[in-house]
This record gives C-alpha cells, structure tokens and sequence, in this order.
C-alpha cells in the first residue's frame, strides 16, 4: 500500500514537472521567434545570422526541457525499482 | 525491430575490476565513446595528412571554416591570447559531434550506448573546461584578481560587493554542473524517447488482434511506426546533436571569456567587457 502511494506520488510529481517545464519551455520558444521575427522585418538582411542565434537560444531553452525529461524518467525508474 | 531496447536507457552493465565503486567501470559507455574517439582521430589525422596549399579538398575546406569561426568566436569574447582554446574547444566540440551523430545508426543496445547519455563522461568533459578555465583566470588576474572578481558586481558599493560573494560562488559551482546535465539531458532524453516510441509500438502490435486482419493491419502499421522512429532519431540526432555540440563548444568559450572580466577596470587590458554577458545564465 505505501509503496503505491509512493509510486503513484512519484509519477503524478514526474507529470507536474513535465508540464511545468513544457510551459517554460514554450514560453522561452516563442519568445525567441519573437524577436527573430521582430529582427528580420526591421532589418531583412541580417536574417541568416538571426536564425543562428535563434537557434542556439532554443537549443538553451530546450536543454531546461530535456534535463526535466531525463531526471524525471531517472526519478520514477529510480522509485519503480526502489519499492519493488 | 531492430530499434527496440531491452532495457530502459539509464541502467548501465557495468564491469568492475576490484568490486568497489571507483573502479567500477559502465563499459557500454567505455565501448562508444571509443568508436568516436577513433572516428575522431582517424578524421582529424586524414585531413591533416591531405593538408594542401592549394585547392583544398571539401574535408579541409568544411574544417578551415570551422576552425575560423571558432577562432572569431574567441576572438570577440576573450580576446588576444587566447588562441590556446582554439584545440580545447575544437576538439570538445568535434568529439561531441561525432559522438552524437554515431548514435543514429541502431545501436546493439546491451554493448552500445550513446556515449553522452551517460553522466560520467560529460561531467569529465564539463570538469576539465573548468579546471583550465579556473587556472586560466588564476593566470591572467593573478590570485588579488581571481578573489577580486568574486565580488562582482565591481561597480557597488563594498558591503553590496560582500552579499553577492556567496551568489558568484554558487555561480561558478553551477558552471560545470549545468555543462554536464545540458548535454546529458539532451541526448539520455533522445535515447529516452526512442525507447518510449518503440515499446509503444510493442504494445499498440499487443492490441491488434491476431490473424486475418490483425496480421494486414501489423503489415501496414509496422513500417509506418519504423518511419516515425527513424524521422525521430533524425531529428534528435542532426539537430539537437549537432545544436548541443555547437552550445558546448559556444559556452567553454564563453567562460573563458567570463574568467577574464575585472582585467578591464584595472586597466590592464585593451579589450572591451565581453559581449557574453547576455548569454552567462545559460540554463
């Protein structure tokens, strides 16, 4: 029975922080392309070296994202296995 | 199907050679990250053995140019003296690369293993960026210098300079830990997704009912499953890869840049502050 409270808690944990950290993930998204687009219309010629820092800004932003993913995986297998 | 892991991405076999802890060895890491050292070297050698004055080849070409980009890139943020980083970082930069993109082809997963979903080497590969970074920032401040920027901001007042001391300390505690856990995070969640996606696919086949139809339907559906997995692992790999590989690359320069901030104030050097500052955070 505790260990499935625990299970449980873990996951639903797990779940909170997959979506917290999708809605950050996407806020900072947009606001990259936000201002890349801002950029580009105000100054046409200068897109190609935007879309480079636009994407190494994702790929920042995203990296929050992925480490989320990947330690909340760690965390349930880490729990799964721990009360079996 | 030849994608389908058996175990979840995480657990390690290990190898241990005196049965305790620091000597316990994950050798599916060992085994990749072996491949791509290799890969490396057996690349970087070829272009320097067809090395020409005169028309390059593509290899030499693709490699001048990124080696140029590199040395503008420290240029801009650290400045003259700087131009021992250009092996550190092409080196880190490149080895990631490859590294990353090996993992494309279907990794016999009990033996291999994306070599940067595992802890252990991006954190060595993290340390050592730091540990010369922190002996580079000795040398140019000098020891008064190198205790003097951890009073950053240096334009407050002393005792505002005073409470941030413990901030700069977490500062550049988190610098190799979020190095690390970047690239770690990046590539354990790709081989994390491949493995979700196929054992989805395992047990959407353990619905369909078998025979007759079942088997048409296992027929039509298993090809298109395989496709999304490899267009997946083509995204993963030659976009969050190669985009990963660049960051690390971007931010040991970066922080070598941020080892010298404070030389300016004393007047010591020419250079303007680094236009890093902006990217410091980093995650």
């Amino acid at each position: 029975m505790n260990h499935a409270i625990v299970l449980a808690g873990a996951l639903i944990a797990a779940g909170i922080a997959l979506g917290g950290g999708a809605i950050g993930a996407a806020v900072g998204d947009g606001l990259a392309g936000n201002a890349t687009i801002q950029g580009t219309a105000r100054q046409p010629e200068a897109q190609a070296r935007l879309q480079i820092i636009m994407f190494l800004i994702i790929g920042l932003v995203e990296a929050m994202y992925f480490i989320n993913l990947a330690l909340g995986f760690y965390f349930i297998t880490a729990v799964a296995s721990g009360v079996k | 199907m030849i994608f389908l892991a058996e175990a979840p991405p995480g657990t390690h076999p290990t190898v241990s050679v005196c049965g305790a802890w620091y000597c316990t060895f994950n050798y599916d890491s060992l085994i990749s990250s072996a491949i791509a050292i290799v890969i490396t070297l057996l690349v970087g050698f070829m272009v320097a053995y067809r090395l020409s004055h005169g028309v390059p080849g593509k290899l030499q070409m693709l490699f001048e140019f990124l080696i140029d980009y590199v040395r503008g890139l420290i240029r801009e943020s650290v400045g003259e003296g700087g131009s021992f980083i250009v092996p550190l970082a092409m080196t880190l930069g490149f080895y990631i690369l490859v590294a990353n993109w090996l993992d494309f082809f279907p990794l016999a997963r009990p033996l291999l293993h994306p070599a940067n979903a595992d802890l252990n080497q991006t954190l060595a590969m993290a340390l050592v960026v730091i540990i010369v970074v922190q002996g580079y920032s000795l040398r140019v401040l000098g020891v008064r210098g190198y205790f003097r920027r951890f009073t950053r901001p240096f334009e407050m007042a002393i005792p505002v300079r005073i409470l941030f001391i413990p901030l700069n300390i977490i500062e550049e505690v988190a610098k190799p830990v979020t190095l690390s856990l970047r690239l770690f995070g990046n590539i354990f969640a790709g081989a994390l997704m491949v493995f979700l996606i196929s054992s989805l696919i395992t047990a959407l086949a353990g619905l369909i009912p078998s025979g007759g139809l079942g088997t048409g339907l296992g027929i039509v559906l298993t090809p298109i499953a395989e496709a999304l997995l490899i267009l997946w692992k083509a995204f993963d790999i030659f976009f969050v890869g190669s985009i990963q590989a660049f960051i690390f690359t971007l931010l040991t320069i970066i922080y070598f840049g941020m080892a010298r901030e404070g030389l300016e104030e004393e007047g010591h050097g020419t250079h303007s502050r680094p236009a890093s500052a902006a990217v410091e955070t980093g995650g």
